[in-house]
Parts: C-alpha cells; sequence; structure tokens
C-alpha cells in the first residue's frame, strides 16, 4: 500500500490555508483587505502571518501612502510551492473522496 | 481515516477554492457604484427635464468626487492582473465619457439626443461587455447584450421613445445589476467569515 502524505502543519492551520490562497490570486494584498476577506482579528491575523513569514512563505513590507501606515503582504516563491505541495498532499489523502 | 477527518480535509479543500474566487473577483465589491451612476443617470435626466443647462455636466462632475471621496476611504484592494484588467476598462470608459460627451455638446454635434443616448449606452455595453467576460460573469454580460440592444433600438423611435428605452436600461444595468452585486458580495463576505475563522 503506497505511504499516504503528511500534510504541511504550517499550511495547514485554517487561517493561515486562507491567507495563502488569498495571496496565491494576487500580486500583493494589504493586511486590511486580508482581515476583511478572513473577518478575523487584528492579533490573530498578525500571529499567523508572522508564522508564515517566520516559515518563509510571505514577505512583508511596511510603508507610508499619503501618511497613512501600509503593511502589504506577498506571496513568496516557497509559500507558492509549499500550497500547491500541500494542494497535492490533501488531494492524495481524499482519493476517491473527492468527485 | 475516518468520516470526520475525511470532512475536516474536504472542508480545507473547499476553503482553497473559495478564497481564490475570492481574491479574483473584483466587481462584485462595486456594486454600490453602479447604483450612484444610476441614481446620476436620473437625477441629470430629471433636470435637464426641467431646464437645467448644466445638468449633465454637473450631475457627472459631482458623482465623480463623490465616488472618489468613498474610495479613498476605502480598505486597498490587492493588486491583481484582473483587477488591473476591470478597473482599467472602466477608467478608460469614465476617460472617454467626459473627454467625448462635452465636445459633442460644445460643439453642437449632438443636436438629435437619440445619437447621445445610442453612444451612451453603446460605450456602457462596452464596459460591461469587456468586464463581464474578463471575469467570466453571465449577469454582467447580459447587461452588455441590454445596453447594446438599447443603443440599436433608441437609433429607430422618437426622441421621447428613446429616452424611456435609455430609463429602462439604466434601471436594469445599474439600478437592478447593482443591487444584485451588492447581495452577491454581502453573501459572498458572510461565507467567507464562516469559512476562514481558525
Amino acid at each position: 500500500m503506497p505511504e499516504l502524505p503528511e500534510l504541511n502543519p504550517v499550511v495547514h492551520g485554517k487561517l493561515r490555508l486562507a491567507v495563502l490562497s488569498l495571496l496565491a490570486t494576487a500580486d500583493e494584498a494589504e493586511f486590511t483587505w486580508l482581515r476583511a476577506q478572513t473577518g478575523s482579528t487584528d492579533g490573530n491575523l498578525g500571529a499567523q502571518l508572522m508564522k508564515l513569514e517566520e516559515a518563509g512563505y510571505v514577505s512583508v513590507e511596511k510603508k507610508f501612502v499619503l501618511r497613512k501606515p501600509q503593511t502589504l503582504y506577498r506571496m513568496t516563491n516557497a509559500g507558492r510551492q509549499a500550497l500547491a505541495e500541500y494542494v497535492q498532499a490533501l488531494k492524495q489523502l481524499l482519493g476517491g473522496a473527492i468527485g | 481515516m475516518d468520516a470526520m477527518e475525511t470532512q475536516e480535509l474536504k472542508d480545507r479543500l473547499a476553503l482553497i477554492e473559495q478564497m481564490m474566487k475570492a481574491g479574483r473577483r473584483s466587481t462584485e465589491s462595486w456594486g454600490w457604484t453602479f447604483v450612484l451612476w444610476g441614481v446620476a443617470y436620473y437625477v441629470a435626466i430629471g433636470w435637464s427635464a426641467l431646464g437645467g443647462t448644466y445638468a449633465w455636466p454637473v450631475t457627472m462632475v459631482a458623482t465623480c468626487v463623490l465616488m472618489g471621496v468613498i474610495l479613498s476611504r476605502r480598505d486597498h484592494k490587492p493588486n491583481t492582473t484582473m483587477n488591473r484588467a476591470v478597473i482599467g476598462v472602466w477608467i478608460a470608459l469614465g476617460v472617454t465619457m467626459m473627454t467625448l460627451m462635452p465636445a459633442l455638446a460644445i460643439s453642437g454635434r449632438f443636436a438629435d439626443a437619440r445619437g447621445s443616448i445610442a453612444v451612451v449606452c453603446a460605450l456602457l455595453g462596452m464596459a460591461n461587455g469587456a468586464s463581464g467576460i474578463v471575469l467570466k460573469w453571465r449577469l454582467q454580460q447580459a447587461s452588455a447584450v441590454t445596453w447594446w440592444g438599447a443603443s440599436m433600438t433608441v437609433c429607430f423611435g422618437s426622441e421621447m421613445q428613446a429616452l424611456v428605452v435609455f430609463m429602462v436600461a439604466i434601471f436594469f444595468c445599474q439600478v437592478v445589476f447593482g443591487i444584485a452585486c451588492m447581495i452577491a458580495e454581502a453573501r459572498e463576505a458572510r461565507a467567507m467569515k464562516d469559512g476562514a475563522h481558525a
């Protein structure tokens, strides 16, 4: 019997997975947009983004636009690859359960 | 793997699809602008019927300013290729309308109101059509077809009939379409909030 793949625990977290999926479609996205799309709190989202940043899956850029602070997040190549591998593993685990 | 684990993994897969769809969609969060412009057209039509010489330029400029103020207070949208394509179409339409229409009016080339209504309807059809194709959105494609139909129809009736056709098209393609967008956006936002909580 072929060995079942393990799911990447960093990607597996529900909010982290939501953030990575959103960032996969955008060149860059602001913190406030990610918060609005996921319906999460500042604290929770900030903590999950930090974990993704530590894993090297997202990069952050802080700047001022019209004197207002803006925090932009981008998905790194490692993040893109991790998400692709996660989806692949998920499909493999589910096997015939998805139709 | 038990049924509960299988369901959890399926939920994860559904969450990925849902978030990617949300990231790609952009026009739905612009529903209010369709309603705003629909109301603006009605105000301009009503005002000019009452004899307001500057009804159209004043209403259009005021609506642009109002939209700019509202947009400046909104959160920054993600920078995606699709967003840029859709926004580009609408900016191009705005610039075309704001330059061509005053030039035609001032030069007196639009003595027949049917001509101006046909041009406006055709331009709105083009913008909705391009946006609807980029977003693969049937409702917006239907809106484009309605505008194109209106632009052809107004060429054949009286000026009053043309005005009625224009107002009916505004109702369906701006007001009804805009409200439908806003409802869909609110529904999607609710579904995402339910799905993304850690």
